[in-house]
């Protein structure tokens, strides 16, 4: 078996190896701890002597072994502070009426709960989950996020006391507070989503690909509760905008608009998958804001080009997220929508409130788009202002050098207009 | 032991490096994108070696805030600096056996590509980390 072989199976068996551990020992933080090492020693071992016949059965002995030194040597401490472990074991299938699921399943169920306790930071929330359910190393997790190892050790050592003084039962919530624990798992992964997809920040290290981690855990959510049609609509989400993702950036590493992007790069199988998915959830209802913003995605990835999209369409979907989300990016997603079908005035129109939106009206993005319509709209020189504002406001410099360019072009383009011509 | 290998430049490089259109000379697509490449290329080395603690670019000079005191009142400075004034860039921590081995790795970026007129003024700067540990654990 090839080293990348061996990495996916540990990574694959990491929370069902955890999850035992949790639920034969308690001790979910020494637990996780061990965990990791039984992956560690299984990475050196396994590509050398080969993969052991039960390859989870080997992975349980090595970390149970683990975790009884730990236990041993943190024995004295506990002595000393006279703690008793605050943790209850509760199997779940005596408290849960929901269907039975395979333990495995569950566990995996669990610990994302776990990890994205809303008593947790949103940083430690994702870095406890990638390391606890993802099985990556605090190494590669600081790489993804260019943090130090320091920074990722303290935040999932704060996680797991916190986790710890909580005293939050390894068992799945109960279904009052289920659906809020689902929202939260599901935010950390859109969060981790946004990271990888975000890759035009910092120098272009070999990073860890976070797109398609979060791509992976949302899958093993959806395979934990087939459905929900939120968790369809986020897993459909990430694949109908990962499908993009070679399209994405252009030869100098800028990034390139939807609307220049070259479409026969994007992946049809995963724009298949993905609206396979949205299709399935939206008729099932409750309609959340994930599968609404999956099937804007789905639209425009069906169109053969910017111009070819079914914009009504878009323009009604945004319409409702508006209702279920009041961000002003929607917002400004939503004036972009309008100003394709009823013009760049409708689509100013829409923006002139965000002007006064404190929490948009310092964004680039905000005067991006609007320096955009102004030059549908004929009205060059406010453009010209508007593209200079949004330049201003960039601090990636790929972003910088995009925007300046639009500038230029508006420059070149009013030269080549003969002098007579041009604006009264 | 660590090391800081740092960069420098002004607003007016930044400005030709984002082709900003009143700068006096713009740097083409390729200019930037040999940059990059040459970047990630390098920053692997370190990774593939282990000698990569952490690197970062910073963003654009004219976004600094300074922060100091006058007449005892704290006081915000936006853009505290002029145009032309070479300020930090990027920086690169590294952990290595040795100085020479530092100051080898900061010698590297003298390769990297570029216009020639930005190539000829730069420069980076090798300096060991204050990381020594106390004597006893208290």
């Amino acid at each position: 078996m090839t080293g990348t072989g061996t990495e996916d199976l540990l990574r694959r068996l990491a929370p069902h190896v955890l999850g035992a551990l949790v639920r034969r020992y308690g001790h979910f933080d020494l637990a996780e701890d061990a965990t990791q090492e039984a992956l560690v020693s299984a990475s050196v071992q396994w590509p050398r002597d080969g993969v052991p016949e039960n390859p989870k059965g080997w992975l349980i002995t090595v970390a149970s072994r683990r975790l009884t030194d730990l236990l041993r040597s943190d024995q004295a401490r506990r002595r000393r502070e006279e703690t008793v472990t605050r943790w209850a074991v509760v199997d779940e299938r005596g408290t849960s009426d929901g269907p039975p699921h395979a333990a495995d399943t569950d566990d995996t169920l669990v610990l994302l709960f776990l990890c994205c306790h809303p008593s947790l930071s949103a940083a430690s929330q994702i870095a406890l989950t990638l390391r606890a359910v993802g099985g990556l190393t605090t190494a590669k997790i600081a790489r993804a996020f260019l943090v130090s190892e320091e920074t990722v050790t303290r935040r999932i050592t704060r996680a797991k006391r916190s986790i710890l003084d909580s005293g939050i039962p390894f068992a799945l919530p109960g279904p009052a507070e289920a659906s809020d624990r689902l929202g939260a798992v599901l935010r950390v992964l859109y969060l981790t989503f946004n990271e990888g997809y975000a890759s035009t920040i910092g120098p272009n290290l070999q990073r860890v690909d976070l797109a398609e981690e979060a791509v992976r855990l949302a899958r093993t959510v959806h395979a934990a509760l087939p459905g929900d049609s939120e968790v369809a609509g986020l897993l459909a989400l990430m694949l109908l905008t990962h499908a993009r993702h070679r399209a994405r950036s252009g030869p100098d590493g800028g990034l390139v608009p939807m609307a220049e992007q070259d479409r026969s790069l994007w992946d049809r199988e995963a724009i298949g998958e993905g609206i396979g998915l949205v299709s399935e959830a939206l008729p099932r209802g409750p309609t959340g804001p994930y599968q609404l913003q999956a099937a804007i995605a789905a639209v425009h990835d069906e169109a053969p080009s910017a111009e070819a999209t079914d914009w009504p369409q878009i323009v009604a979907l945004y319409g409702v997220l508006r209702q279920l989300d009041d961000s002003p990016v929607v917002a400004l997603n939503h004036a972009v929508a309008v100003s394709m079908v009823e013009g760049p005035e409708a689509g100013l129109g829409l923006l002139a409130p965000l002007a006064d939106d404190p929490r948009i009206n310092a964004d680039r993005r905000f005067h991006a788009v609007r320096a955009h319509l102004l030059e549908q709209s004929g009205n060059v020189a406010a453009a010209r202002d508007a593209y200079e504002a949004a330049a201003r406001q960039a601090t990636n410099l790929q972003q910088r050098r995009y925007l300046n360019g639009q500038i230029a072009r508006l420059d070149q383009e009013r030269r080549a207009v003969p002098k007579d011509a041009s604006r009264p | 032991m660590k090391y800081m290998i740092m960069t420098f430049a002004s607003q007016q490089s930044y400005e030709e490096m984002v082709a900003r259109p009143a700068a006096d000379t713009a740097w083409t697509p390729e200019d930037y994108a040999a940059i990059g490449a040459f970047m990630q290329e390098f920053n692997q080395e370190l990774l593939d070696s282990g000698e990569l603690v952490e690197t970062r670019g910073l963003s654009f000079p004219v976004h600094t805030r300074r922060v100091g005191l006058r007449e005892g009142v704290p006081v915000v400075t936006d853009g505290p600096y002029a145009e032309a004034e070479e300020v930090l860039a990027g920086y690169w921590i590294v952990e290595c056996d040795s100085f020479d081995r530092a100051t080898e790795i900061a010698a590297r970026l003298t390769s990297c590509p570029g216009p020639e007129h930005v190539r000829a003024r730069a420069s980076a700067d090798v300096r060991p980390i204050d990381d020594h540990q106390p004597d006893y654990e208290g």
